[in-house]
């Protein structure tokens, strides 16, 4: 039985690799490979579905091989840029949101074909981060933002406003002064990330890239920044920069993504928690984030890398992909799989979700501008106005804007 | 028995090319290495660092600007300066640290009779530890809620402090663990120890030396040429330190900037973030190389004024 099994595995491996030879250049993509490169699946599941659907692809273009590279996020970006330098890009992938502007700007990944997609299908949100200069760049796989985490046992109901949000943290640390109401975020890249959602709440924004005028330094914007240094008293920095305050029960609310429930419900299984859309001051409101996907330049099989995304992102498999990204579909008529209570937070968050500012240079802005000018207000080294005033200054300089 | 000149004559005419072409072949391997992975990469750097250059594109050729705007601009690039001086206060605090922390484990395990390979196993086993562990590890130490540092120092009345989220303590914590792993270091020292001939120690014990003066006047200065190896290589090493922090601050997903108020955004960090975040690997090169000629004259200040022979 098993040596059968063996000897026709071996016919298989002979086979397709026969097949694979001869099939070269065989006209309708037969015998074609296509590289396509994402990051590391976060749970097995994911792994499963991605592995789904590269079959389905190659069933319904026989002769072609999908061959998914997977690489840990933290080293996506680095290894991408070196193998683009090197002329030995992908013939697609996945590129960070932020990423695409810059990638079309200087022309190393490729214009969507016209007719590939139907615009109207998907969430304009997401499908508006691929847009460089007025043109579509890439397809959006998932799309996702971040909602207040809550402690049930400290927080009965969340807060719905910053009013809310700060009584609500001061009644936690004084019921114990060992928990901290909330885990605000800090003056680093990813506090920085965070912040313009809590801009958008009270109605402010942080850039008007439109018209080149950096806006986080009006009021609007300070007030925000304000909250989180009000949030402070009631959440002392030396319990929340323990290791997983929230998910340790030492800080009563926290603000993160949908990928962190499945985490917490594996690792903390005994921590009652839910999931409710940010509080907001005058407007709810919050960022976006998901990943987009593009074909480059240096690509052989172009058509059939646009076909593989467009596979990907369309009504039948987006659900799942999307899914498996750790983020929610951008096609409004894929099935959003059935997800804990949670997932109700995330959607009505995603509706009033804003994109980061289209600037090329805002990774740059964003950890070196923004994240200290945070700090400054959260130690106390600055007030918000006068570390807000600061950082606009600065990005006008290196952004070269007068507005 | 012929000369080497006589016998040379008579052999084949040739043979001395010969011998040529066989020592060619056989550091052939190396010599290849050489260029391809070492002299290549370095001149390519070189000659990026005169160009603006962001991996996708052609470079475009700047000159000097990427050198003069890392030094002047403080616009373009606002905490250069501030990696440098990190880089520096880390260097001047980690260095003395492991060098103390070597000698010490080295003098400890050079004295111990029994189980000395079971120590020194346990000494060297920070040095190989994979570094995404050593940060994963030290996190957890100086957690300022579960911290096992916290706790030791709880015992002897020293409040407990927020070490890897406070400005000032960052470098301190960083050079601690650098300490820690300062188990080359030590193997190195203790190999110097060996060396000693014992009959100087002895000459001292008969000439009434206590084992504070034996040690200040006979073992430290016979082992000045290892200190003095140990100083120019750590020196080189810490000022270019890189993975310790780049695991300790980024930690859970989060983007590296470098610790509370970039506290710990060291040079080669700084660097890093250049050339792959901020798509700016022109002014990376320059980095680079700004630091290979910073390296050059302190390596050679060291070599002209302190004492490397064994006393």
């Amino acid at each position: 039985m098993s040596r059968g099994l063996v000897r026709g595995v071996v016919v298989a491996a002979l086979v397709s690799g026969l097949a694979a030879c001869g099939g070269d250049d065989g006209g309708q993509g037969a015998g074609k490979e296509l590289t396509f490169w994402m990051y590391q699946d976060r749970t097995p599941q994911a792994g499963q579905v991605m592995e789904r659907v590269r079959q389905d692809f190659e069933k319904a273009n026989p002769g072609v091989t999908v061959k998914i590279v997977k690489i840990p996020k933290d080293d996506y970006n680095t290894k991408l840029g070196s193998a683009v330098a090197s002329k030995s890009a992908p013939d697609a992938g996945i590129l960070d949101q932020p990423l695409v502007s810059k990638y079309a700007l200087d022309g190393t990944i490729k214009e969507v074909p016209a007719g590939l997609i139907d615009e109207a299908d998907y969430y304009k949100g997401a499908l508006d981060t691929n847009r460089a200069g007025g043109k579509l760049y890439g397809l959006p796989q998932d799309q996702t933002t971040v909602a207040l985490f809550y402690n049930r046992k400290l927080v009965p109901t969340p807060p719905k406003t910053w009013d809310e949000l700060k009584q609500v943290a001061a009644r936690v640390h004084a019921a114990d002064a060992n928990v901290a109401g909330m885990n605000v975020p800090k003056g680093d890249g990813y506090g920085a990330w965070m912040f313009p959602g809590i801009v958008h709440g009270a109605g402010g924004e942080m850039v008007d890239d439109a018209g080149k005028k950096v806006l986080f330094d009006q009021p609007l914007a300070v007030e925000a920044l304000q909250l989180w240094v009000d949030l402070q008293e009631s959440s002392p920095r030396k319990i929340t920069d323990s290791d997983k305050p929230f998910e340790n029960g030492l800080a009563a609310m926290t603000i993160s993504g949908p990928w962190d429930v499945p985490t917490i419900k594996e690792q903390f299984p005994d921590l009652d928690f839910g999931v409710a859309p940010l509080p907001y001051k005058t407007e709810p409101a919050g960022n976006i984030g998901g990943e987009d996907s593009v074909v480059f330049a240096t690509s052989k099989n172009q058509d059939l890398a646009w076909k593989w995304l467009a596979f990907l992102s369309d009504a039948r498999n987006n659900g799942a992909v999307a899914d498996a990204f750790g983020g929610f579909p951008v096609h409004l008529k894929a099935q959003v799989p059935a997800g804990g209570p949670e997932q109700a937070a995330f959607l009505e968050q995603l509706k009033v979700a804003h994109a980061r500012p289209a600037v090329p240079q805002w990774i740059q802005v964003n950890d070196e501008i923004i994240a200290p000018a945070i700090e400054s207000a959260l130690t106390g080294k600055a007030t918000a106005q006068q570390a807000l005033t600061d950082a606009a200054g600065k990005t006008r300089s290196l952004l070269g804007w007068n507005g | 028995m012929t000369t080497g000149p006589g016998r040379r004559a008579r052999r084949r005419p040739g043979a001395r090319h010969r011998d040529h072409l066989i020592g060619w072949l056989l550091v052939a391997p190396a010599l290849a290495y050489f260029v391809i992975f070492l002299l290549y990469p370095a001149l390519s750097a070189l000659y990026y660092s005169f160009t603006d250059w962001n991996l996708r594109t052609e470079a475009s050729w700047v000159g000097l600007a990427n050198y003069a705007d890392l030094l002047f601009d403080d616009v373009k690039y606002p905490h250069f300066w501030k990696s440098v001086s990190v880089t520096l206060q880390y260097t001047l605090i980690a260095v003395p640290l492991t060098l103390v922390a070597a000698l010490a484990q080295a003098l400890l395990l050079n004295a111990v009779r029994r189980g000395a390979n079971l120590f020194r196993l346990l000494l060297f086993l920070p040095v190989v530890t994979a570094e995404a562990a050593v940060g994963a590890i030290w996190r957890w130490l100086y957690d300022p809620q579960y911290g096992l540092i916290n706790t030791l120092l709880g015992l002897v009345g020293i409040p407990g402090q927020n070490w890897l989220n406070t400005p000032e303590l960052v470098i301190p914590a960083l050079a601690f663990i650098a300490a820690w792993q300062c188990g080359i270091s030590m193997i190195i020292y203790l190999a110097g120890l060996k060396g000693i001939p014992g009959s100087i120690q002895e000459a001292a014990v008969i000439d009434g030396a206590g084992p504070w003066q034996r040690f200040w006047r006979v073992t430290f200065p016979m082992l000045r040429p290892t200190t003095f190896y140990l100083l120019v290589t750590g020196v080189i090493a810490a000022l270019q330190v890189f993975g310790l922090v780049y695991v300790i601050f980024s930690g859970n997903g989060r983007s590296v900037t470098g610790g509370p108020e970039q506290s710990g955004l060291t040079y080669v960090l700084h660097l890093y973030l250049f050339a792959f975040r901020y798509d700016a690997m022109g002014a990376a090169c320059a980095m680079s190389f700004i630091l290979l000629v910073f390296i050059m004259i302190v390596t050679a200040l060291q070599f002209r004024f302190v004492r490397q022979e064994a006393a």
